[in-house]
């Protein structure tokens, strides 16, 4: 025989599922909320720190680089920069030695004439990035 | 077994609702997922997982366990009840099903009040991850046990229903009985399985 | 087209399908940029031309989806819109300050559109997807709330239906999670942590309300089958999307410095999301063959199906395919990701938009139920064209992907990421042809407007059961 199949039933798990589901996701998020100061390395975030991650973003490095494997996979991943390029120099280094009009027939980022305070804002943002615990993500140097 | 309960049982099979069927396969995929993940995540880290089990309460399990299948009894005989059109036993069953999910909730409240006095959470191991994930998550299915519980008492003491129409008991049921069973699996898996 | 103020949804939708061309040309610029790394550098860089393809998508999508509304709230509220001289005010307002933005983002170089615009008041730029300034997402805000209220009220005061107030419900979640790309600390992960709750909770949240509501409208239309039937089973798809799809979010919070327990439970949860996906195809096959007419518009129930089918591949199997936390650590952030990103959308969202477009155009352009045959049969080929070409495009960039993971992240000695890029340049290239016929597909598609203008429509006889 058929089996009782209401709107109303459906409409009852959608509501109740709804509710239910985002009750636990706010759970699990006070809980996440509580666990990030011993994961997130927010004791670095200095003002420095804070001026590289502006920049970071109002350069739109986001729109070619991953940063822990979000963003565009058009460039390397540059949330273990701070050790795969040698630290705070070797950041600075590399931004400042790309070439105005790129590289011909090649990928090559652009030259943002950054100061010597907003080089070292990115590099202290990166060295920050690269101490937050991601559960050993990237798997190896190379991002 | 009169011919009106026969006749009620064939005419809706399984009871209830399609949509809380529907529900259910889903729920009891997640967990049968979840219980699959500890079982996997254990083999890896038995010594661990012994070690931190044996801190569990079990005489507080083995309570709960009695609370959700006696809980699951009252749902049987309501369900009983409002077939044979007797709104007023059913309500009653009802009532007695939500008391014993209410001790439930105590009982595992209990059980979590202390682990947070020793400052447990979901980060302290992988145990205790596993462990407070699986049972808070079968808790919450509990506290939406007992609202349903609760709200078809109401109705059914109201009189809403009657023998040839109750397919909402039925389906509140059959979730009422997954929480139970799904408790029954996780009892021994999570408290007992060395 | 039974009430005037529907009327309204055609300019939505024609300027819907203008910036999805706007869209796919930079999406083939884009991928010359991955294969001829210095086309078009300096004027227009890489980041940029994302921007423009990304941001042009989304606000394409919001295009459609205001056109759907406009077009399917007053026929299921049955009432005329409550002001439609707010909808067109509303649609000016929103077209002019997204082409003010995209020029915005290809004139001045993006640091001084920053500038312009105050971004030091109140940053919210420079993360993907919510590149726009922050005037601009302040508009979007404004714009929104104009929209639901026109809409919210015409629901609120006719006859509520499940397609309407679903839609309304995923509408209002859609405003409401936008606001959380107004929260950008400078803490990495906590910005990253709420930035999902814009990005995951629209497109595998609130946005499927929309899609199943307008893919509901669609086949009640179409089929003929008893409304009573799609509402509940929309419920019932919609119910599981969120079940399996809030504590899903969890799939995005595996390495980027949340707890650990994420990766089980986002791992749980994210693998269950193609369920619905997989209801939704089954439901939509189900209802076609049950119907109780042929609708002379062939094209739109094609593009019904396709969403369906295309959903279900690109959000659910590509979905599945690097979800699971052990396979995600190796594949997150690769081309794996680019290839599922471009199915879901397209199979998802896209598709819907250009489901809704097919049935109501029209009559919105005065016919009775569909176009002419020649019109149909050259939208249907470039149903094909787009679709088989996403596939394809899916499919290389999965490739470029696996190989991508292996040498990269898998391999004894991983190579370094610019070694690897040029490794896989044949699947570049490959995507790069798919990406082009995809294009000409699109132009195809347009093409089908304006043939057969004047012939006769499409007439079927009814097969009422």
């Amino acid at each position: 025989m058929s089996q009782a199949f209401t709107k109303a039933m459906a409409r009852n798990i959608f509501y109740g599922g709804s509710v239910f589901f985002f009750l636990l996701f706010l759970a699990l998020t006070f809980d996440s909320e509580a666990t990030f100061p011993e994961r997130d390395n927010r004791q670095n975030i200095t003002e420095s720190v804070a001026m590289g991650k502006r920049l970071w973003e109002e350069n739109n490095c986001i729109g070619c680089h991953t940063l822990l494997g979000e963003g565009a996979y058009f460039a390397p991943e540059l949330g273990n920069a701070y050790k795969r390029l040698g630290g705070r120099e070797g950041i600075m280094a590399f931004i400042m030695s790309r070439p105005k009009d790129g590289v011909p027939g090649r990928r090559s980022m652009p030259q943002f004439n950054f100061t010597q305070e907003e080089l070292e804002a990115l590099a202290d943002f990166l060295k920050y990035v690269s101490e937050i615990n991601t559960a050993d993500w990237p798997p190896n140097i190379q991002g | 077994m009169s011919d009106k309960l026969v006749a009620a049982q064939v005419r809706h099979y399984p009871p209830g609702d399609l949509a809380v069927w529907i529900l259910i396969m889903a729920e009891l995929l997640v967990f049968a997922l979840f219980f699959a993940a500890y079982g996997f995540t254990r083999m890896g880290h038995v010594a661990l997982f012994n070690q931190y089990q044996a801190t569990l309460d079990r005489t507080a399990a083995v309570a709960n366990t009695l609370a959700l299948i006696t809980a699951s009894y009252f749902v049987v005989r309501a369900v009983a009840a409002i077939r044979e059109g007797n709104s007023r036993h059913s309500a009653r069953w009802l009532w007695a099903g939500v008391g014993m999910g209410v001790l439930f909730l105590f009982i595992k409240g209990g059980e979590y009040a202390e682990h947070l006095s020793h400052g447990i959470n979901l980060s302290t191991n992988t145990f205790y991850m596993f462990y407070l994930s699986l049972t808070f998550f079968h808790f919450m299915h509990v506290i939406v046990g007992v609202i349903v519980l609760v709200i078809l008492a109401v109705k059914v003491g109201q009189g809403r229903y009657s023998a040839a129409e109750h397919a909402d008991v039925e389906s509140g049921a059959s979730y009422w009985h997954m929480v139970d069973l799904v408790w029954l699996i996780l009892f021994p898996l999570v408290y007992v399985m060395h | 087209m039974q009430y005037k103020s529907q009327a309204v949804a055609k300019l939505y939708f024609i300027a819907a399908i203008g910036l999805f061309v706007g869209q796919i040309l930079f999406g083939v610029i884009l991928g010359l940029q991955y294969v001829i790394g210095d086309f078009l550098f300096p004027e227009i860089p890489f980041n940029v031309a994302r921007m423009v393809h990304t941001n042009l998508l989304i606000v394409w999508l919001l295009f459609g989806f205001m056109g759907a509304a406009y077009y399917l709230v007053p026929e299921e509220a049955e009432r005329e819109l409550v002001s439609p001289g707010l909808a067109v005010l509303m649609f000016w307002v929103f077209l002019i300050a997204g082409a003010l933005t995209i020029l915005g983002y290809l004139l001045v170089p993006y640091s001084g559109l920053a500038q312009m615009t105050g971004n030091d008041l109140l940053p919210t730029m420079g993360r993907e997807f919510l590149e726009q300034p922050t005037i601009t997402k302040i508009g979007i805000v404004v714009v929104a709330l104009a929209f639901l209220y026109n809409i919210g009220m015409t629901i609120l005061s006719g006859r509520k239906t499940v397609v309407n107030l679903v839609l309304l419900i995923g509408l209002v979640g859609l405003a409401v999670f936008f606001l959380f790309s107004f929260y950008n600390p400078d803490n990495l992960v906590k910005d990253k942590y709420y930035w999902w709750w814009v990005v995951h909770l629209w497109v595998e949240g609130v946005w499927e309300l929309i899609l199943g509501s307008i893919l509901a409208f669609v086949l009640i239309k179409t089929t003929g089958v008893d409304r009573e039937v799609i509402e509940k089973w929309l419920y019932v798809i919609i119910a599981m999307t969120l079940i399996t799809g809030i504590i899903g979010t969890g799939h995005h919070y595996y390495w980027i410095g949340t707890p650990d327990y994420w990766q089980w439970w986002g791992s749980v949860f994210s693998a269950m999301e193609p369920i619905p996906f997989f209801m939704m195809t089954v439901f939509a096959f189900n209802m076609v063959n049950r119907r109780r007419r042929n609708h002379p518009n062939k094209a739109a129930v094609l593009w019904a199906l396709g969403t369906a089918v295309m959903a279900f591949l690109g959000a659910g199997v590509w979905g599945f395919l690097h979800t699971l936390a052990p396979v995600n650590y190796y594949t997150h952030g690769t081309q794996i990701t680019a290839a599922h990103g471009h199915m879901a959308f397209y199979g998802a969202y896209v598709m819907i938009v250009l489901t809704m477009i097919s049935y109501a155009m029209p009559m919105l352009r005065g016919r009775k139920a569909a176009s002419s045959n020649r019109s149909q049969v050259l939208e249907m080929w470039s149903f094909w064209l787009m679709t088989v070409s996403m596939v394809f495009i899916t499919l290389f960039l999965t490739g470029a992907g696996i190989l991508q993971t292996y040498l990269q992240r898998y391999s004894d000695t991983p190579l370094p990421f610019m070694v690897v890029q040029e490794k896989i340049e044949l699947f570049y290239w490959m995507r790069e042809v798919a990406g082009v016929v995809f294009l000409i597909g699109l132009l195809v598609y347009i093409a089908s407007f304006f043939v057969g203008t004047k012939e006769p429509e499409v007439v079927l006889e009814q097969t009422d059961a």
